[in-house]
């Protein structure tokens, strides 16, 4: 006896129901595939779902547990004050903050204006944004970062020059300057929820602006916890009955967003579920028809001393197999299917996000158990007969 | 075998007495006075409600199968003679009466006692021979075992049979690769895989030509030459002549033996 033999031997559901899916051979085939195209549904819309989130997530950029916190609509200065900034520095114990400086200006040119611009005052670049090329110095006093979407229009390099011109409040007066600065570096391209957003945008040091007139102050919380803390300690300590400050919790948008990516999936992955449902009925028929199909075979088995369980058993080791088979092609197929996706939106085949795999893992389980519980009315019902009936043909 | 309006019996319980063990009708092969008959029944009626109609197909009979004979059961359709023998074979239970395999009464079985004892102590050969046309002939001959999980013996034992009926040569044909005859010799090897006490075929020459019924008889004589009892139902005067003893079913009734009615 081989080794295969004595293998099987030890599994003689197993080996029967085998035989049995080899018989039929068309059916099973069909069998297979209902279940095959079910696990595909549910693995390629949960993984197709998970790569589409990621991708999205890298247009928008890092939604962090960051809290931005603005000048209230009662805020007489319209901006926030040195005063300003070392309190919400004080409530925020340990996070880090950064002020931020914003005026609008006007690039210019050969002495006019070809364009508008944003300008940010940051006192350290460096913890809020990436460089393409160049580098931020050291010694951050003079000199201006620029934006990738700017750099690319006015073709501005590392060392290039760059004229802007803005208008300020001086001693009272209105005063329009118009400066040249050297280009130290270019940005990185953000995500478009990216804090600050410097696509559009130069950044100059804070000596730059008027003293402690910020438009916005940036929390570093740790976490999201944190950042709520944060931003209840801050309004707590700006806002009476007026508005001083408005707080922009970061991390509650990351989570909505998240929750309605979730609920979208669920959705979709629930649509798919159905077709498995579909599958189920339709290796329950297989199985029903095997199960009259072979009503006389089952009843000699009876005959010859198997019990109701013994048949039980072969009837599902066959829907089983036949859940295994759709399941196993299906998870191949679907992996397929993703690699696909992926490529499209991620732009690489194998970049298997974290939760993809777990939804091609959870529609072959589902293939599986669902053919075994589309087994067992069938396997029952054969198991029942009693075996003079099934005899008498 | 006796139906109750007999009161003489003329099974082999009393005839066992009698030193001749030959073929004369109404007696047993070789048994004993008191050897345990391996099934025996008393009064045992069978009824089925078929079309709001009861159907009696068993009018309270008595019998006794002792170990080593070839018994025919002959009668004409509907005479009784299928549930007669699906009583023999635990697939069924009366619904009077009394009947006892080894001396159990086989009411007290729970379904899957019932299927137990079935499976140690009785093999069927059917008459359209019931093979499993997706397994091999050595593999419908391990069908009776193959939930034991001891394949290496059970290969064994059914390879052993299926060259004792002369198919050693035929071990991986599938059925439908198998002659009539062939099918049922493998048939007959699947019933003695389990060693049973008694054989119970249901026209086991029904579908096949005179020779090759030949070759079937010779192997139930071998049988019985072991001791274990043959229960045959058949149509074929020819077999009943081969049996050690016919019991004539008629309307649910056993009649004499002389007075045999086949066909």
């Amino acid at each position: 006896m081989r080794l295969l033999d004595r293998l099987w031997g030890s599994f003689p559901a197993v080996l029967m129901a085998r035989r049995n899916v080899a018989r039929a051979k068309t059916r099973s085939a069909l069998a297979v595939a209902v279940i095959l195209i079910g696990v595909v549904a549910i693995g390629a819309i949960g993984a197709g779902g998970v790569a589409f989130q990621e991708s999205q997530f890298e247009t928008l950029g890092s939604i962090g547990a960051d809290l931005q916190v603005f000048p209230g609509e009662d805020n007489e200065h319209g901006y926030l004050s040195a005063a300003d900034v070392g309190r919400i520095d004080r409530v925020s114990g340990q996070a880090e903050i950064v002020p931020l400086n914003r005026e609008n200006a006007d690039a210019i040119e050969g002495g006019s204006t070809v364009g508008t611009a944003t300008l940010y005052g940051v006192d350290d670049p460096a913890s809020l944004y990436e460089v393409r090329e160049g580098s931020i110095p050291a010694n951050w006093r003079s000199g201006v970062l620029v934006g990738s979407t700017l750099a690319d229009r006015y073709d501005l390099r590392p060392g290039s020059k760059v004229t802007l011109g803005r208008t300020t409040v001086e001693d009272g007066r209105t005063v329009r300057r118009t400066e040249e600065y050297r280009v130290k570096a270019v940005l990185a391209q953000a995500g478009q929820a990216d804090i600050a957003n410097p696509n559009q945008a130069f950044v100059l040091p804070p000596s730059e602006f008027d003293d402690g007139a910020y438009a916005q102050v940036i929390v570093r919380a740790e976490d999201a916890t944190a950042a709520n803390e944060t931003a209840m300690e801050i309004k707590r300590t700006f806002n009476g009955r007026r508005q001083i400050v408005s707080v922009f919790e970061r991390g509650d948008i990351a989570e909505q967003i998240d929750e309605a990516f979730r609920l979208i999936n669920l959705f979709l992955v629930g649509i798919g579920a159905i077709s498995l449902v579909v599958a189920g009925v339709s290796i329950a028929n297989v199985m029903l028809m095997s199960a009259i199909e072979r009503r006389e075979e089952i009843g000699v088995l009876r005959a010859v001393g198997y019990q109701k369980l013994d048949i039980v058993r072969i009837m599902l080791a066959e829907a089983t197999l036949l859940g295994a088979l759709g399941s196993l092609l299906g998870g191949a197929v679907t992996l397929a299917v993703v690699a696909a996706i992926n490529d499209a939106l991620l732009g690489d085949p194998f970049a298997f996000p974290t939760g993809s795999l777990r939804y091609v893992a959870a529609g072959m389980g589902f293939g599986v158990i669902a053919s075994l519980i589309a087994g067992i009315y069938p396997a029952w019902a054969a198991a029942r007969e009693r075996p003079v009936e099934a005899l008498r043909g | 075998m006796t139906g109750p309006d007999d009161s003489a019996t003329v099974d082999g319980a009393d005839d066992a007495a009698d030193p001749d063990t030959g073929s004369t009708p109404g007696s047993a092969g070789e048994p004993a006075a008191d050897a345990q008959p391996i099934i025996s029944g008393r009064s045992v009626v069978k009824a089925y409600v078929t079309g709001g109609e009861t159907v009696r197909a068993l009018r309270g009979i008595d019998f006794r199968v002792d170990p080593g004979e070839f018994v025919a059961i002959v009668g004409p359709s509907g005479s009784g003679k299928s549930t007669l023998l699906n009583m023999l074979g635990l697939l069924d239970v009366p619904t009077g009466g009394v009947v006892e395999l080894e001396g159990v009464d086989v009411e007290t079985f729970s379904d899957a006692e019932r299927t137990r004892r079935r499976k140690e102590t009785i093999g069927f050969v059917f008459q359209s021979f019931h093979l499993i046309p997706t397994l091999t002939a050595v593999e419908n001959v391990e069908v009776p075992r193959l939930l034991d999980r001891t394949p290496a013996r059970t290969r064994e034992a059914a390879t052993d049979l299926l060259e004792r009926v002369g198919l050693g040569d035929r071990l991986g044909h599938y059925p439908d690769e198998l002659s009539g005859g062939q099918k049922q010799r493998v048939a007959i090897a699947r019933a003695l895989v389990n060693d049973p006490g008694l054989l119970l075929a249901d026209e086991p020459t029904g579908n096949l030509d005179r020779e090759t019924g030949d070759q079937i008889l010779a192997e139930f004589d071998a049988i019985t030459d072991e001791g274990v009892a043959v229960v045959t139902v058949t149509h074929d005067d020819y077999v009943a002549q081969f049996a050690d003893r016919v019991v004539n079913l008629i309307d649910g009734t056993v009649r004499d033996d002389e007075e045999a009615v086949t066909g």
